[in-house]
């Protein structure tokens, strides 16, 4: 898809609440609440997204909250309470020796490439990922129990 | 010899018509325009194609020993198991073609352009790619033994498992290549550039690597007996379980190495020590060293490594409890699989093999915990009270919940 350079600029001191689909690459120094649809998502340091994302690669050095869903992500920033990250491709580095550390997670559940199975167990282990308890509600889904 | 005139062939070449199985040994096809078609299982020994047009046709399986096909554009062409031994390609354009399996044994290709082309398994010993462009080529599992490379560009080229002994490098452009696992035994590669390249694993005893770029490659596990790395630049190089100590090194060999297990940089190796760690020097003597190797299985057990202590895994670990001093390193090697297990303490954990839990949280507190390109991981982690330091390589696989240590305090007040 061609998007001749263009980008969607959510600027810093913008707050867009809403859907916001594009076929442009989106870029949030600003902040977004609610769903966004996009075949690239940047998020600089002072930008942050909270709510459900579609995408094809994420790029954060903000903060995120909400559900993601993308081929590739790339993280740095934070990762707030309740998050979930489903991608065939995720990239966290560690921090380099003088700088603090890349990322910071929050209670969240990252879904990354293929489920991993412990074939000599005979025993699936993967689970699904269930959306998170909002509210209430006692232990938030665990790995499914090994047998 | 050949069944058919040269005439013949141009006539049925205008039809399309096929000339799978025919024979057509030593036939002069110079210069001819022959895109598309299919010679698959054709006999064409010793044939004359320079020149010639052969855009997308099919020698699948067909017998090509000694031809002639000096600057033929053969791109996107399907060579599929064909026999090319002795074949003289010099200056052939084979970009992306399918040369799978291709024997190449002592065939000419120098200048020739190979970009993307797959050569999976191919036969290439003792072959001239002088100055052949190669770039992003499939050669993973291809014999390229005493094959010359002199001044061919194999940037980004996939080398997993090549057989290069006694290959010639020599000024050969080998960036970001993957060479991991590739047999590199006595290859010459003077002033070759391997910067970022892939070498883990890959055995290099006896290569001679004067004043090459090693510059940012993965070195990891490498065996470097005997080589001669004289004047080779090695900064940023990733060096952890590499067999360096009879290696020959211009010193200083590096501002400085990368010494992690997970090839993430947290442990930087400068000045003396980088020295010191090539020579194999480079142990504290406090540090107590625990190696699980491939193929033992240990089950129901709970181990504690005190503070500082290393630990490498390559074994498989059943229903097995684990606790971490602080400042330990767990290493969870490529072969190591730890089922149904917990890891508890503020240790560095690098995970290339496989984690599963028995039990949520899998894995409590750890101060660092890394997953590398090779690595699964299947588990809730709550984290250190500081926060744990994540590091996640593209080519994870993951399935987890991450907690905090305030999320995992409110959870055991409930219980």
């Amino acid at each position: 898809m061609s998007t001749n350079g263009k980008q969607t600029i959510v600027e810093e001191g913008t707050e867009f609440k809403g859907i916001l689909t594009s076929t442009c690459p989106i870029v949030v120094r600003g902040r977004i609440e609610g769903e966004v649809e996009t075949p690239s998502l940047s998020v600089s340091e002072k930008g942050s997204v909270h709510g459900r994302a579609r995408v094809g690669s994420i790029r954060s050095l903000g903060e995120l909250s909400g559900e993601f869903d993308a081929d590739t992500v790339e993280l740095a920033g934070r990762v707030k309470d309740n998050t979930i990250i489903r991608a065939k491709s995720i990239e966290v580095k560690l921090a380099s020796e003088d700088a603090k550390m890349q990322v910071m997670f929050g209670d969240c559940e990252l879904a990354v490439g293929d489920a991993p199975e412990d074939d000599a167990s005979g025993a699936k282990k993967a689970r699904s990922l269930r959306p998170p308890k909002r509210e209430g509600g006692s232990d938030p889904s665990p790995a499914a129990p090994a047998t | 010899m050949a069944e058919l005139t040269r005439d013949e062939v141009l006539q049925r070449a205008a039809a399309k018509q096929s000339f799978a199985r025919a024979d057509l040994r030593g036939i002069d096809l110079s210069n001819a325009t022959l895109e598309g078609l299919d010679f698959g299982r054709a006999e064409l020994d010793g044939a004359n194609l320079s020149g010639a047009k052969l855009k997308g046709a099919s020698f699948r399986n067909a017998s090509l020993r000694e031809a002639f096909l000096k600057d033929a554009d053969l791109r996107e062409a399907n060579l599929d198991k064909a026999d090319l031994e002795g074949a003289n390609l010099e200056g052939a354009d084979l970009g992306l073609a399918n040369l799978n399996r291709a024997t190449l044994e002592g065939a000419k290709l120098g200048r020739a352009t190979l970009r993307g082309a797959r050569l999976t398994g191919a036969q290439l010993d003792s072959a001239d790619l002088g100055k052949a462009n190669l770039e992003n080529a499939l050669l993973s599992h291809a014999e390229l033994s005493e094959c010359y490379l002199g001044g061919a560009n194999l940037k980004g080229a996939e080398l997993v498992n090549a057989v290069l002994s006694s290959a010639n490098l020599e000024e050969a452009n080998l960036e970001k290549a993957n060479l991991r696992e590739a047999e590199l035994v006595g290859a010459s590669a003077p002033k070759a550039n391997f910067f970022g390249a892939s070498l883990q694993r890959a055995n290099l005893s006896q290569a001679r690597l004067p004043g090459a770029n090693l510059e940012a490659a993965d070195l990891r596990h490498c065996n470097l007996a005997g080589a001669e790395l004289s004047g080779a630049l090695l900064t940023g190089a990733k060096v952890f379980g590499a067999a360096t100590a009879s290696a020959k090194w211009s010193t200083p060999a590096a501002e400085w190495l990368d010494g992690s297990p997970g090839a993430d940089g947290s442990r930087p190796v400068r000045g003396d020590d980088v020295d010191a760690l090539l020579a194999g020097k480079l142990t504290s003597p406090t540090r107590a060293a625990r190696y699980f190797g491939k193929g033992d299985v240990l089950r129901d057990a709970s181990l504690e490594f005190g503070e500082g202590s290393s630990i490498e895994i390559e074994s498989r670990f059943e229903n097995c409890s684990i606790t971490l001093g602080a400042g330990t390193d767990l290493v969870i090697g490529e072969a190591g699989v730890l089922s149904h297990c917990r890891i508890k303490g503020g240790g560095n954990i690098t995970v290339l093999g496989q984690f599963f839990e028995r039990e949520s949280p899998g894995i409590q507190g750890p101060k660092r915990l890394v997953v590398s390109s090779s690595g699964a991981l299947v588990g809730t982690i709550e984290q250190a009270t500081e926060s744990t330091e994540f590091a996640f390589q593209p080519g994870c696989r993951l399935r987890v919940k991450i907690l905090t240590a305030r999320a995992a305090t409110e959870r055991s007040g409930r219980e």
